[in-house]
């Protein structure tokens, strides 16, 4: 006895009608028509305690917690995040799943949540200052999660992540070991990078050397600027990073990985500095004058 | 007595672009043996045939197994000591079909003055013919007390065996070269194959897919489980088949757009005999699932 079975691909003929009205009516009409067979309510598909996924991008957020961000720039810091946190939430609205990962580095290095958290789902612990500036055990800390046997193991997992990294100092450890380590991550090398100076004694040069460009580095002197500063890169970041660009217009030119990621992260400084000579500086009351 | 199905659905991004479905899929039901297999056209420029590439590669896996199975009993007898010459053997059946059916579509359909014309001539040049139809491969066989895979490319293999625990057997060839996409159409593509042959164990159900379903997920744990929730529900194969084709194209459209194929070959004997242990297993990950979530939850800091 035989019996092959050969499917060919289901195509939807009837241009007018998309298969996924069948979808749309069932999740957003709460009771579907009952003379209708046709239309599946997917409340009763037991397949759906499994749910879909959209394609998923990681922002990793690097923040410096040491003892010279007491005060006014942790309290700015704490309260730009929790506002940052909707805001990102739409950018993942439209087709992708934004997830968080925020890593605070001071004497020592911790992971707010044990893996990427889904924004949907994600609230910002308020964080508190003290201690010495860790930045490359921070680097090294990264290089170690950013893996698919640790934070990117996600099959949804389709852009490569967003680094964002926040600090008002230097670095108190051999920070050039850590990025060293670094810069041998996959991950990291097409991963879309950028970094906010807080205050006078941020280095702007080491962290060019994090993002490997001057364009996608950003200085912050007060807590308005702290506070656009922050959400100009974040949310500008998370939509370049959700952006595909393996193919070109035309659909017929593609583009290969690292033509992908030299042209998000040229997008992003572009972006970045275009935005923030849009910005005013305002009343604000510098971090080093009166903070 | 084995049953199955199997089934392809075009992913959003594709129709988007105007592109038809690179994925195929089939399944086929022997005496005594059961075949699952999909493969997943490239899709990209230079693979512009690939569409046709992931069909000849589904028909000639088929067709290369069931050489092997007619003397099924010799088969049988010679897995367990020679598995490894035998699956190689297989494989390289599987590609030498490939290229002959590539080579009799491109005698019979030359490259046309269209098809060229989104390449300078140089770069057209450039392109092996066989990489036209450059595709993936899924496939597994299961005998009544036994069961092998073979993969090449992207793609996945979910196996439920008596324990009913979703896993997934294939051993990665770690040998392939990391910066190249494996493929049927690479030169070196015989020596390019995973595999896994798993002896003296009964399969309740076992299932090949494209990279498409695997990307729709959120984790591993997830991917998984899906596997388990379908095997709960074969039992009435007939009325949930509609479910599971609506399921694929809900998948497709709203997870990474990508075309999607599944096929599943299933042993309708031993399913019915471990219905309550699947059961009972779709219960517990719905739970596991829910403490992985709380436990993600937790705030460190």
């Amino acid at each position: 006895m035989s019996n092959e079975h050969f499917t060919e691909p289901e195509v939807n003929e009837n241009q007018n009608v998309s298969p996924l009205d069948d979808f749309d009516n069932a999740e957003t009409v709460s009771a579907p028509s009952v003379s209708d067979d046709s239309i599946l309510d997917f409340d009763d598909d037991p397949l759906s305690a499994t749910s879909v996924s959209k394609k998923s991008l990681v922002i990793f957020f690097l923040i410096d917690t040491s003892g010279s961000m007491k005060g006014k720039k942790m309290g700015e810091l704490n309260t730009v995040m929790e506002e940052l946190i909707p805001e990102i939430r739409r950018v993942g609205e439209a087709d992708t799943e934004v997830k968080v990962a925020v890593l605070t580095f001071s004497t020592e290095v911790r992971w707010m949540y044990s893996t990427p958290i889904p924004i949907e789902d994600f609230e910002w612990a308020r964080l508190r200052a003290s201690g010495v500036t860790s930045m490359g055990a921070a680097f090294k800390e990264l290089n170690h999660r950013m893996s698919r046997n640790s934070f990117l193991s996600s099959p949804s997992l389709s852009f490569a992540p967003v680094i964002f990294l926040m600090t008002d100092g230097y670095p108190s450890d051999d920070y050039k070991e850590g990025l060293k380590e670094l810069q041998t991550n996959s991950w990291y090398k097409f991963g879309l990078k950028a970094a906010l100076g807080i205050g006078q004694e941020a280095n702007d040069n080491i962290l060019a050397e994090f993002t490997g460009s001057k364009d996608t580095v950003v200085h912050a002197y007060s807590g308005g600027q702290l506070a656009q500063m922050i959400k100009i890169i974040a949310v500008t970041s998370s939509q370049i990073g959700s952006k595909s660009m393996t193919l070109s217009d035309d659909t017929t030119h593609e583009l290969g990985e690292e033509d992908v990621f030299a042209a998000k992260q040229k997008l992003l400084g572009q972006q970045i500095q275009e935005l923030v000579n849009t910005q005013t500086d305002g009343d604000d009351v510098p971090f080093d004058t009166g903070w | 007595m084995f049953n199955g199905f199997s089934h392809s659905v075009m992913g959003a991004s594709h129709e988007k672009t105007n592109l038809v479905c690179q994925d195929s899929s089939s399944y086929k039901i022997g005496d005594h043996y059961a075949i699952a297999v999909v493969a997943d056209g490239h899709g990209s420029k230079k693979h512009f045939r690939s569409h046709l590439g992931s069909k000849f590669a589904v028909e000639a896996t088929i067709e290369a197994i069931d050489r092997f199975y007619d003397d099924r009993e010799a088969l049988e007898e010679n897995l367990p000591a020679n598995h490894k010459l035998i699956i190689k053997n297989i494989e390289k059946q599987i590609i030498s079909n490939w290229n002959m059916k590539v080579e009799k579509h491109l005698a019979e359909n030359p490259v046309t003055n269209e098809e060229k014309s989104n390449f300078a001539p140089e770069e057209f040049e450039a392109i092996p013919p066989e990489s036209y139809y450059g595709s993936t491969l899924v496939a597994a066989v299961s005998g009544d007390n036994y069961t092998f895979g073979v993969q090449i490319g992207d793609g996945s293999l979910v196996a439920l065996f008596e324990d009913g625990k979703a896993v997934m057997p294939m051993e990665y060839n770690e040998s392939a070269p990391a910066n190249v996409t494996a493929s049927v159409c690479n030169s070196n593509a015989a020596g390019m194959f995973s595999s896994f042959y798993a002896p003296n164990r009964k399969l309740i159900a076992l299932y090949c897919s494209t990279d498409g379903l695997y990307t729709s997920f959120g984790s591993e744990h997830d991917f998984l489980d899906y596997h388990t929730i379908i095997t709960s529900q074969l039992v009435n194969i007939e009325t949930f088949k509609e479910i599971i084709m609506n399921n694929l194209t809900k998948r497709s459209h709203f997870g990474t757009e990508d075309d999607i194929s599944l096929s599943c070959i299933y042993s309708e004997n031993l399913l019915a005999d471990r219905i309550d242990l699947i059961n009972k297993r779709v219960t517990e990950n719905k739970k596991a699932a829910a403490d992985r979530k709380a436990a993600m939850l937790q705030k460190k800091i």
